[in-house]
Order: C-alpha cells, then sequence, then structure tokens
C-alpha cells in the first residue's frame, strides 16, 4: 500500500486550497523514498538484526526536517501540517526511524524559537539537514512530565557553564552530535546546547525495550561537563517554558507518528480479514471483524484530524497547547487500541508474529513519552477549567 | 515514470555531472504526463518538453509515439545524445529507440549497460547473452539503456520543490504531426491475460516409485525426450 494516499491529498487540500499540489508532490516524493529505502528494513530495525543509523541518515539527507522551517537557513518553508503528514508517513515506514528523526527535529524547533541568532546559524541548518544529529536530554531518574522539579544543575564559571547530573530515556543518546540539555541554575530551569565533544559528558547503554528498538534509548551523564556560556539558549530561568513549548509541537507530531503506526498495522488486519478463511467464509464476513475494522478506521481517521487540527492552530498562531495534548492523547491511544485490534484480527499469528505485533509494541511507548496519557489529561482538563472561567 | 525510463534519467544526468552540458526532459502523453516530467526535473533535468495528445496514447502504436518524440527533439532545439529505456514498463515492445532512430537519422547504440563520452565519440558496453559488445559512435547518437546500468537517484525534497520551478513546454501532438507523419499501422484490439492451467497429478508412493512415475509422465507429456 503506497505510504501517501488519497486522503492525505484531500485533507491538505481542505487545509492549504493554494499550496496542496506543492506539498502533494514533496510528500508523494517523499513517501516513495521512504518505501524503498526504509520500510523494508523495518521488521530488521525491531528485531535488531540492523541498525537505523543508515536509513535516517538518508531520509535526514532527503530533507523531511527541513519542511518547516525558513528558506534562511535551508528550510522549505511548508506548512507545519506537512512536517505532521511527513511524521506520519515516516511512522508507516518505521516507527523507529521516525520517533528518532521527530525528537531530533524538536531540537531545532527549540533553537528556532529561543535560540539566538548565532545559534540558530551556528547549528539550525546543520541540524534540519541532518548533517548533525540532536538529542532532547529532558527527563531525568526523578523527573519526567514534571520538568520542573529538573534536578540536573549549570554553574556559571567565567565564560562557561558547569552541568552536573543525569538525565534519563534519552532518544538519540550516544549518536547525536548535540544535546538540548535542561538544567536548573539559581534562577530556575535553563537550556542549554551542549556538544557531543564536550569534556565530561558520557552516554549509558542502550536500554532494552518492548518496542522502538531500532532508536537508541540510554543515560546522559553529565559530570562537571563544561559548555560555552554562548550555548545558554534564552535566558537563565526561561528553560521551563521553552520545554513547554517545544513539547506542545512535539505532542502534535509524537499524535502523527502513533497515526501512521495504527495505518500500517490497520492495512495488515484488513488484508489479513480478506485472505484468511473461517467457518466456510472469510472472516472479513463475520460482523464482529467488520466492527472492529470500522472502529479501527474511524479512530485513525479522527486522530489524524485531531493533529492536523492542532497543526494548523500553531500554524495560524493561535493557541494550541490543550489541542496539542488532545491530539497526543487520541491519537497514541487510539493507535495502541488500533494495534491491539489488529493482533486479534490476526489471531495466533498476530500473537507469534514479530511483524503484526510490533506495531502494538511500538505504539506502546507515546502514552508515556513526550508526556504521559495522565499528565496531558491533567493539561487538557486545566486548560479547559481555566477558559470556562 | 516507468523504472527503466528513471534508468535513462539518471544516466543522462550522470553524463551532465561529468561533462557538463544539459538535460532536456521530453515525453508523449496527456497533460497529466507533466508530473512525470516533473518528476525528472527533481532527479536533476534541467527542462520539460511535453507532446501532448487527446487521448491515451495506444501503447502498442510505437511508431507514432517515436514519430512525436522526433519531432519534439527537432524542436527543442541542438543536442548531442538522446537516452532513452530499452523498452515501457507496460507492454515492453521495445520498439520505440530503435524507431527514433531511423527518424532521426542516427546511430542506435541498443541495450547498453554502460555509457563513456570522450571526444564527442561515444562507447558503451552492450550485453549479450554469453559476451559483452563494445561499441562506439560519432555524436550525435542515440542509447536505450538497460536496467543494470545504474541505481536511478531519490530526488531529496528540495530538489522536487525546485523542480516545480523549473520551465516546461506544452505542444498539443497536432502540431507534430506533418505530411511525413506515419499511417497508424498498428491498433491494440485487445489485451488478455495468458491462460494457466495446471494437471493437478499427484503421484503416490515412496521417493523412487513417485520419481520414476514422474519422469514418465514428462516423457508421455513430451517434456522429456526419451
Amino acid at each position: 500500500m503506497p505510504l501517501f494516499k488519497p486522503e492525505h491529498r484531500q485533507l491538505l487540500k481542505v487545509l492549504h486550497p493554494a499550496r496542496e499540489e506543492e506539498v502533494s508532490e514533496v510528500l508523494s516524493g517523499l513517501a516513495a523514498f521512504m518505501e524503498e529505502k526504509i520500510s523494508p528494513l523495518s521488521p530488521r530495525f525491531d528485531s535488531l538484526a540492523e541498525k537505523i543509523t543508515s536509513a535516517r541518515k538518508s531520509l535526514l539527507e532527503n530533507g523531511i526536517c527541513l519542511i518547516p522551517y525558513p528558506s534562511r537557513y535551508g528550510g522549505l518553508e511548508l506548512p507545519f501540517s506537512a512536517y505532521t503528514t511527513a511524521i506520519e508517513l515516516a511512522g508507516a515506514a518505521d516507527a523507529s526511524v521516525a520517533l528518532s528523526v521527530a525528537i531530533h527535529n524538536t531540537v531545532a524547533d527549540g533553537i528556532f524559537l529561543f535560540g539566538s541568532e548565532a545559534q540558530k546559524k551556528t547549528y539550525l541548518p546543520g541540524i534540519i539537514s541532518g548533517k548533525k544529529l540532536a538529542s532532547f536530554s529532558l527527563t531525568e531518574p526523578a523527573s519526567g512530565s514534571d520538568a520542573k522539579a529538573v534536578r540536573t544543575t549549570a554553574r556559571r564559571v567565567g565564560r562557561e557553564y558547569v552541568l552536573n547530573g543525569t538525565k534519563m530515556f534519552i532518544t538519540n543518546a550516544g549518536e547525536a552530535d548535540l544535546y538540548f540539555v535542561l538544567s536548573a541554575t539559581e534562577k530556575g530551569p535553563t537550556s542549554f546546547i551542549v556538544e557531543k565533544s564536550a569534556p565530561g559528558l558520557e552516554f549509558g547503554e542502550d536500554l532494552p525495550k518492548l518496542g522502538m528498538r531500532g532508536s537508541r534509548t540510554s543515560e546522559v551523564r553529565l559530570t562537571d561537563c563544561r559548555t560555552s556560556a554562548e550555548n545558554l539558549v534564552g535566558r537563565e530561568g526561561e528553560g521551563f517554558e521553552q520545554v513547554k513549548t517545544m513539547l506542545n509541537s512535539s505532542r502534535i507530531v509524537m499524535g502523527a507518528l502513533c497515526v501512521g503506526v495504527a495505518q500500517v498495522a490497520y492495512e495488515k488486519a484488513v488484508t489479513y480479514s480478506k485472505e484468511r478463511r473461517a467457518f466456510g467464509g472469510r472472516i472479513s464476513d463475520f460482523q464482529l471483524t467488520r466492527e472492529k475494522i470500522a472502529d479501527m478506521v474511524t479512530g485513525i481517521s479522527a486522530a489524524r484530524l485531531l493533529c492536523l487540527y492542532a497543526s494548523r492552530l500553531k500554524e495560524m498562531g493561535l493557541e494550541f497547547s490543550s489541542e496539542a495534548s488532545q491530539a497526543k492523547v487520541f491519537a497514541t491511544e487510539t493507535s495502541v487500541r488500533v494495534c491491539d485490534q489488529a493482533i486479534q484480527i490476526f489471531g495466533g499469528l498476530g500473537y507469534t508474529s514479530e511483524d503484526v505485533h510490533r506495531h502494538w509494541r511500538d505504539a506502546r511507548l507515546l502514552t508515556i513519552g513526550e508526556g504521559t496519557s495522565e499528565v496531558l489529561r491533567m493539561l487538557i482538563a486545566s486548560r479547559e477549567l481555566a477558559r470556562s472561567l | 515514470m516507468s523504472t527503466f525510463d528513471k534508468n535513462a534519467v539518471e544516466e543522462s544526468i550522470r553524463l551532465k555531472e561529468s561533462s557538463g552540458g544539459s538535460v532536456t526532459i521530453i515525453t508523449v502523453g496527456r497533460s497529466d504526463a507533466k508530473k512525470t516530467v516533473k518528476e525528472a526535473l527533481a532527479m536533476g533535468g534541467d527542462r520539460g518538453y511535453l507532446v501532448v495528445v487527446a487521448a491515451e496514447p495506444d501503447p502498442h502504436d510505437s511508431l507514432t509515439t517515436a514519430y512525436l518524440l522526433a519531432r519534439a527533439i527537432e524542436r527543442a532545439g541542438p543536442f548531442d545524445l538522446v537516452l532513452c529505456a530499452e523498452g515501457s514498463s507496460d507492454v515492453y515492445a521495445g520498439q520505440v529507440g530503435p524507431m527514433l532512430s531511423e527518424w532521426l537519422a542516427l546511430p542506435f547504440l541498443g541495450y547498453v549497460r554502460k555509457v563513456e563520452i570522450k571526444d564527442r565519440v561515444i562507447r558503451c558496453e552492450q550485453t549479450l547473452e554469453e559476451s559483452v559488445r563494445v561499441l562506439e559512435a560519432e555524436l550525435p547518437a542515440l542509447v536505450s539503456v538497460v536496467s543494470e546500468i545504474n541505481e536511478p537517484r531519490y530526488p531529496t525534497l528540495l530538489q522536487i520543490m525546485q523542480a516545480s520551478k523549473k520551465p516546461i513546454e506544452e505542444v498539443g501532438s497536432e502540431l507534430l504531426i506533418d505530411r511525413r507523419a506515419p499511417p497508424r499501422l498498428v491498433t491494440t484490439v485487445g489485451m488478455t491475460a495468458h491462460a494457466m492451467s495446471r494437471k493437478r497429478v499427484i503421484f503416490e508412493g515412496g521417493p523412487e516409485a513417485t520419481s520414476r512415475k514422474l519422469v514418465e509422465a514428462l516423457r508421455s507429456e513430451g517434456v522429456l525426450k526419451r
């Protein structure tokens, strides 16, 4: 099945009637590239038979991260919803590659939104063109979604900052050239760019995971790690607001990634339901299978629409934090449910075949990572209650 | 775009990168074939030329296709080399290349797997059944390539966007049909899949007995000679 589908084109037409043709050409080119270079390797990434390194590099060099950025940094200046769709397609091609790329580009977003012009010129073109890989180092052993409780410290010493602490569950750790690190200064949470070559920067072992096995996840240890004061992002104490904003966009993207995962599991289940025969007929003829298929596709369409709605609000410069959280909660939980139903349709084969249950294992991460469903529900409720007052 | 055509486009871009010059992408099709021209421009072509036909061309009418391409090539301006695929991926008649060389009065170097150009001489390797033939010709010439010649590149997203800004000239096929145009000699009257049937014979017994029965059956069918 092609990754870029008529429904993507239709939605882009609704969102951006004047640019639909241009965006569709770019996304169908991207899809053709991924169908050939990424999708066939996806089972091998899951079974750890092959590393994602070279596929990820080729995808980055193809330009996926250039999509939403201005041309002065080498970007394509296309709408954010085109990028959201690109990550959905990448999620369908391979969830681990998509996760690694999306987290990488969250760092680009942070530098673009909050970095100085010098930082943007130094780092942004390299990150979005894939010459440098980036890692968003936020979570700690004792603080995840609760970013205000950051324990990693940063102390100014002359023209440098000295960082101490441990970051946990960090995607791209050890592989990335740049680390966007949240640390606490006297004025509060503060963001820094730390280069891989910085003294005192070390990485833990690659953590074994239920899914998303192709993407590397490990500790980032900072022991008297020095970074230039020029690498302070914004001002001291602004870090919490910065990461909150970065996470809002990232949550839309993670939702979209899960839509892609759900889409591929759904397509496999539909194909199988038309082939598998029982009681003298195809299982797709049974009402209970049909109910599953109807619910799966309805969930996928609704999740995709929520992600694109939040993307459009962001493009228009409107408030979108609640919608981004809604998109992530709904899309990730829908994805887990759709992948679970796909296993059910496959029956015993679904439980034993890596190529079916890996989608459920991949999707399962994202009701936790980038804000748990529980924390996001808290944010949504707070926002909505504040609105209604 | 057919995968064979992608090989021809890729080779033309490689030649441009190594020897200079420019690449013009030319095709015959309905107006939506512009999308295909754009694809080739994204790969690295410099300009496009689309001969627009009112109805989908008959895939077996190679003579008309070759004639329209020949007239389009002449109108597109001076050239040194015409590259095309060994055949199309739908009917794979493999006739357009040789016919085109006749219309343009060019030497035809067909089914080549390697191309080199030096001092206006083109040198190609042609794969035969059990050997490789090396051919040379002076430019201008026409070459048809086989799929093993290269691995076509995927355009980057930036190149896809830039392709939209490259010029594509469209010309109606009626403007290219003149007195010299060939009559239509071939019309597709129908296409059906080849019917396959199996005999579904099962031989019972141990390995020795069943293999003997198999050989006997193959002999009686005339598959094996006694």
